[in-house]
């Protein structure tokens, strides 16, 4: 396991973007709102002074009387900004040094936004005075409101500007302490040889991190169990195999051995095919179960309606051969179709090694019957025999892996009754051992869960 | 040489007993660790064959039990478990050799023959006595360099003879230790084969000590 950094990095990205975005976006419209706001005070306020500036001009006019034109001087830097026309009976007769000779405004009295033959923009404001004979145009550049405006912006964005890659900074190193705990979980289990399944402790979790710690602290302990569930397996399996194996391999080699003695060579080449035959069914079974132990919720979720009727007939008559073979009898009572929640092939599995099992420790000759019934709602199948039956003892051993039961000349791997434990255990069927009253032999009945959906499927 | 092969599993026992009794051991084969440990007990074996697996009793404690009653029959131990720590075991509770399955036929008779050598005091897989030389493994017989064929009897009883050479061996120890079950022994066979290797090897080649046995010297001269 090698650390994973990528999504590290992109944790911290999605934190830091957004965050900067969000900051950018909210100082922008700050930005937007106050050069609004500012527009509008300036307007006004600028306006307020052109309004009080021809007021003053009116009343001025109204007490000279000269001929003439006169050019005031320009007093201030800020003078070219602003220029008024004063007119008397049509006349001009003041005006500023930039002002041209034709009135400013085509109104008489207002503010107007006009362009002159400067070719600038001028806010302008025109009154007449009280006589009616005195014309007063007061105006100022447009531009000089803007410069303003910028000026105030800029003051607004400027520090934005400085401050977001500060923000960024102070951002990024915040978002990657607040991470840390992350980073050191990384760390840790990267640390980790695959083989080491111990729980993950982290000195200052943060409280947000203890339930995925937990999580994982709990795969592990699953992880631990399966692993060594599988390491007994393994080991159980192979110390199983080794036996039919090593039979295998000393029938071989009497067979080689043999001479002249052709019967001994055909014994022993016969023991070694029945040999060959245990070893192949061993392994089916250690498939089989191993399949089932590492994925139950796999066969559990493909639980679907399944009549067992059906499925003890197809694996009573697969086995109906080798029954006939040993003259052995075997009954099968399965009428009416039921309906059971399971896997078909589960359901045969099983059915087949309750009966194979049934045959097997058996005498030639015996007695088998297999029945479906229902009883109080619930399907259940039935296998007796004939056979010698079971101790109490043997029978609360049975199902442990590999368990054997003793002085039996047909050889079994025990592994049977596992694999109709853990399939039973699937599907939530009941699995009893017991005595059969009917043949005398063992009787083993397992019983489903009592269907909950239509009574019956039927092929 | 007589062998107790103790083995649950039918037809790897079948094939060992087979196999070994091609091999010219004599081979009595018991399923459960308590006929085991009964027939090890009693019986005169020149060596066991144990599984460890076995029903009713397990090996180790069979093993553990035989060597508590001071019996010292040498015991190979044949088994599946070939963990470390089972081999240790195995080894301390009184195992002579610890074999893991599957063995080959052939590995596991010079094992044994290894045993029974050892349990003799014997270095070498040849016997020698004066002019007898008598090469185990291979089963050949020789006087003063020159081959003596002789019959399977007949080399078991002077390879018993021989082992236990300076050693008066009774008719029933001899018995015991040529025949595996289900052989009828008839009263004078021994005579019989005795009268036999005499005839063969040299009429002094083995003493008869009246009323208690046969005896085969180390150093003869059979002049």
């Amino acid at each position: 396991m090698k650390p994973v950094r990528r999504p590290l990095k992109s944790l911290q990205a999605r934190l830091l973007l957004p965050l900067l975005g969000l900051v950018t976006v909210i100082w922008l419209a700050a930005a937007t709102m106050t050069w609004f706001e500012a527009h509008e005070e300036l307007d006004d306020l600028l306006d307020g002074h052109l309004a009080q500036a021809a007021a003053l001009l009116v009343v001025q006019q109204a007490r000279t009387d000269d001929d003439g034109v006169a050019d005031a001087p320009s007093l201030h830097k800020y003078a070219p900004q602003v220029a008024f026309q004063v007119f008397h009976e049509g006349k001009l007769v003041l005006r500023s040094a930039n002002a041209g000779l034709a009135p400013m405004s085509p109104k008489d009295h207002g503010f107007k936004t006009v362009r002159l033959s400067d070719g600038d923009s001028w806010r302008v404001f025109s009154t007449i005075g009280a006589e009616r004979d005195v014309q007063v145009y007061v105006g100022e550049k447009t531009e000089s409101r803007n410069v303003i405006l910028w000026a105030i912006l800029h003051s607004v964005l400027l520090p934005l500007l400085y401050a977001l890659p500060l923000l960024a900074l102070g951002g990024w190193w915040a978002v990657r302490q607040g991470l840390a705990p992350l980073r050191q979980l990384s760390h840790v289990i990267g640390q980790r040889r695959p083989q080491a399944l111990k729980q993950v402790v982290l000195a200052d979790m943060p409280t947000e991190m203890q339930p995925m710690v937990e999580a994982l602290n709990a795969l592990f302990e699953r992880i631990e169990l399966m692993v060594a569930s599988e390491r007994r397996f393994t080991a159980d399996a192979a110390h199983e195999l080794r036996t039919p194996i090593a039979g295998i391999r000393a029938q071989a080699q009497v067979a080689m051995g043999a001479g002249a003695d052709e019967a001994q060579r055909q014994h022993a080449l016969q023991a070694t095919l029945i040999g060959c035959d245990r070893a192949t069914r061993l392994v089916e079974q250690l498939l089989t179960l191993a399949r089932l132990e590492a994925a139950p919720a796999a066969a559990t979720a493909a639980a679907a309606p399944v009549d067992l009727s059906a499925v003890a007939r197809r694996v009573a008559a697969d086995l109906a051969r080798i029954a006939l073979a040993r003259h052995q009898t075997l009954e099968l009572e399965a009428d009416a179709p039921h309906a059971i929640a399971g896997d078909d092939m589960l359901i045969g599995v099983l059915v087949r090694n309750l009966i194979d099992n049934a045959m097997r420790y058996s005498p030639d000759g015996a007695r088998i019957c297999v029945s479906v019934t229902e009883a109080s709602g619930q399907p259940t199948l039935r296998v007796e025999d004939s056979g010698p039956g079971m101790t109490e003892d043997e029978m609360a051993r049975l199902g442990e892996r590999f368990y054997r039961v003793l002085g039996h000349e047909r050889p079994g791997s025990g592994l049977g009754w596992s694999i109709v434990k853990r399939i039973a255990n699937l599907f939530g069927a009941q699995v009893q051992v017991g005595h059969s009253d009917l043949l005398g032999g063992l009787a083993v009945a397992v019983r489903w869960p009592a269907p909950t959906t239509g009574k019956s499927t039927g092929h | 040489m007589r062998i107790l092969l103790a083995e649950d599993d039918p037809m790897l026992g079948d094939g060992l007993r087979a196999g070994l009794r091609q091999l010219g051991f004599q081979v009595d084969w018991v399923r459960d660790g308590v006929a085991a440990e009964r027939e090890l007990a009693s019986g005169d074996y020149t060596a066991a064959v144990l599984d460890l697996g076995l029903p009713l009793k397990d090996g180790l404690d069979v093993l553990q039990a035989l060597r508590a009653r001071k019996i010292s029959t040498p015991v190979l131990v044949l088994t599946a478990r070939d963990a470390v720590p089972d081999r240790i075991r195995g080894l301390d509770l009184g195992a002579d050799d610890y074999v893991v399955k599957p063995v080959d036929l052939h590995e596991l008779g010079a094992r044994l023959r290894s045993l029974v050598r050892r349990s003799h005091g014997q270095m070498q897989d040849i016997l020698q006595c004066g002019a007898v030389l008598l090469e185990s493994a291979a089963r050949r017989v020789s006087l003063n360099g020159e081959s003596v064929t002789l019959s399977t009897r007949e080399f078991d009883l002077l390879h018993v003879l021989m082992l236990n050479a300076d050693r008066v061996m009774s008719r029933e120890q001899l018995e015991q230790q040529l025949y595996s079950w289900g052989y009828e022994v008839e009263s004078n066979a021994i005579e019989v084969h005795i009268h036999h290797l005499r005839r063969k090897l040299h009429p002094d080649v083995i003493q008869t000590v009246r009323g208690v046995g046969y005896t085969l010297l180390r150093s003869q001269d059979l002049a």
